[in-house]
């Protein structure tokens, strides 16, 4: 397991010492900004972060792809995965610390939105309730993780970035069409597997305020697959 | 220490790694010699676990890299070609991460660390970005990493790829010192560089060994023939050649052109039981002197290794199924 954090801990610090990962996190922030005061801050609306939530989660659908795709693929093109692979760390224990320290950087990147609260707070006469905060932040961090398995699981499968970028934002789009459009228009038959496997609908739970747990696991359980066919990949590229 | 049994790798349909076999042992400095495209890097790579033979096995220590993957490991340290390396990270920053990553006790870390950067004399630019490094600076960032953990078998490939002529040098003192401790087995294209850093060479073509032994020992059975170079005045040509070719053990006289009063001539040497190369030099010498004849340069022309790679690749190109 000390080799999994030893991992996570230089995938977060390399956020943080390349151009690439500021960029990320000053377009998330400036994007959520702009939610914020154009959306949440409007003139005689109740102070809530319920607006901000809606649109931050669909900025992390390009955001999330842009710090998942070097995971593997930047690892591949400079050979720099060779002497990964060559130490005896397990193929899961690498995929896992690199998945860890990918999810931090959506955590440390989701904490200066933070201050939206503390602003609202300030400038509305009925300061914003804990409850739906908590939900609302479980509503982009959740997803977010999930989203993060889906691209440590593409940046795994090729040495481009770009591909990998592209990949995971396709997937995605497909899964919030799906998820969203999936119920409404799938045979009858399908319409329960498919409303109980949307991901859109416990979003907005979130959003409402409500905590379900059930949600909690779905997005934990859901990202164990990706992660899990990433470590497959990963062990299959060293089987030759 | 390492032990090699009939390793074979296919990719597709193309069989790039022939049944290759040899054993090395700490104290060792083994040489994969080969021209591009050889398979040494894919020998390499299997050793080292970036991936399997398709036939055969790999044991370190006796441990099996299939069976105990993350044992046989935790026993290797690895420089890959172009040593590549993390540019955003320091130079100490990512010797700590290596060690963590060979669980390196952190008691002992510290002392690691310090030890690796002596080694590769890397004290002063131990605080900088890799990214800020020269290319030969790079190189021995990716040579202590391999050497952190003190590994057996240290295992290099193409060391001294695209180093300038003194940090080739100080590349060959570093591999030396570390041999102390270790077996290590490097891969080079460059001869000179393999001759003048290892004990041992197998030369590999086309997946397959074609020799394996000391620099000394693949002369003698690959290039067998030696010679001796003289230069005498140009008038004496004719009695230092009498006397000369009536030497035993003289197989033939070579003349070279004039130049300023002076002429080169190369005598090559038939290999006899009786008498070794320096008693040949010595005959040669006695009669030129029992003629009256003073050369300026009496000197063996030994074959270099690279004369041995040339006739291997050669006769291996003449009956490709052959290997020794």
């Amino acid at each position: 397991m000390s080799a999994t954090f030893t991992i996570a801990r230089r995938e977060l610090s390399s956020y943080f010492r390349l151009p690439v990962g500021w960029f990320t996190i000053a377009l998330f922030l400036f994007l959520c900004g702009c939610v914020f005061g154009l959306v949440v801050l409007a003139p005689g609306r109740i102070a809530s972060l319920r607006a901000f939530f809606g649109g931050a989660g669909w900025i992390l659908l390009p955001v999330v792809p842009a710090i998942s795709m070097r995971l593997f693929s930047e690892e591949m093109r400079s050979g720099t995965i060779e002497p990964l692979i060559t130490s005896p760390v397990r193929e899961f224990s690498i995929v896992l610390g690199k998945f860890l320290g990918a999810a931090a950087m959506l955590a440390l990147m989701l904490l200066p939105t933070l201050l939206y609260a503390g602003v609202l707070a300030a400038v509305s006469p009925r300061p914003p309730e804990a409850g739906p905060l908590v939900a609302g932040y479980l509503s982009l961090l959740l997803p977010g993780i999930f989203y993060l398995s889906i691209g440590t699981l593409c940046s795994a499968l090729t040495n481009n970035q770009t591909l990998a970028f592209l990949a995971t934002l396709f997937i995605l789009l497909a899964l919030m069409l799906t998820s969203a459009l999936g119920p409404a228009v799938a045979p009858i038959s399908l319409q329960p597997v498919l409303a109980w496997l949307s991901f859109d609908s416990r979003i907005q739970d979130f959003a409402k305020g409500v905590i379900d747990l059930r949600h909690v696991v779905f997005f934990l359980a859901a990202s164990v697959f990706p992660i899990l066919l990433a470590g497959t990949a990963l062990r299959a590229r060293r089987l030759g | 220490m390492l032990e090699v049994r009939e390793i074979h790798k296919w990719y597709g349909p193309f069989h790039a790694v022939r049944g290759v076999t040899f054993a090395a042992s700490r104290g060792q400095v083994v040489g994969l010699l080969g021209p591009n495209g050889a398979g040494k890097t894919t020998t390499i790579r299997m050793i080292t676990g970036v991936f399997p033979p398709s036939r055969g096995t790999i044991s370190i220590d006796g441990l099996s890299i299939r069976a105990d993957p993350e044992a046989s490991r935790r026993l290797i340290g690895y420089l890959p070609e172009s040593a590549p390396l993390y540019p955003e990270m320091s130079v100490t920053g990512y010797l700590q991460y290596r060690a963590r990553l060979f669980a390196v006790p952190s008691a002992d870390r510290t002392g690691a660390i310090e030890r690796a950067l002596s080694l590769t004399s890397l004290e002063e630019v131990r605080h900088k970005r890799i990214s800020a490094l020269s290319k030969g600076f790079r190189q021995r960032v990716g040579l202590a990493a391999a050497a952190l953990h003190r590994p057996g078998l240290l295992v290099l490939d193409e060391p001294a790829n695209g180093l300038d002529p003194t940090q080739i040098r100080q590349m060959r003192e570093t591999i030396r010192s570390l041999a102390q401790d270790s077996c290590v087995l490097l891969s080079s294209h460059i001869l000179s560089e393999v001759e003048l850093t290892c004990d041992r060479v197998i030369v590999i073509a086309s997946g397959r060994v074609l020799a394996d032994g000391t620099p000394a020992e693949l002369r003698q059975r690959h290039a067998p023939e030696s010679a001796i170079l003289i230069e005498i005045a140009d008038a004496e040509t004719t009695a230092a050649t009498i006397a000369v070719r009536s030497t035993p053990g003289v197989a033939e006289i070579d003349p070279g052109p004039s130049e300023n009063g002076w002429r080169t001539l190369r005598v090559r040497l038939r290999q006899t039981k009786d008498a070794s190369p320096s008693d040949q030099l010595a005959a040669v010498a006695r009669s030129l002197h029992n003629v009256g004849v003073v050369p300026r340069v009496l000197t063996p022309d030994a074959p270099g290794l690279e004369r041995v790679f040339h006739s291997l690749l050669e006769s291996s190109a003449e009956s490709p199924g052959a290997a020794a």
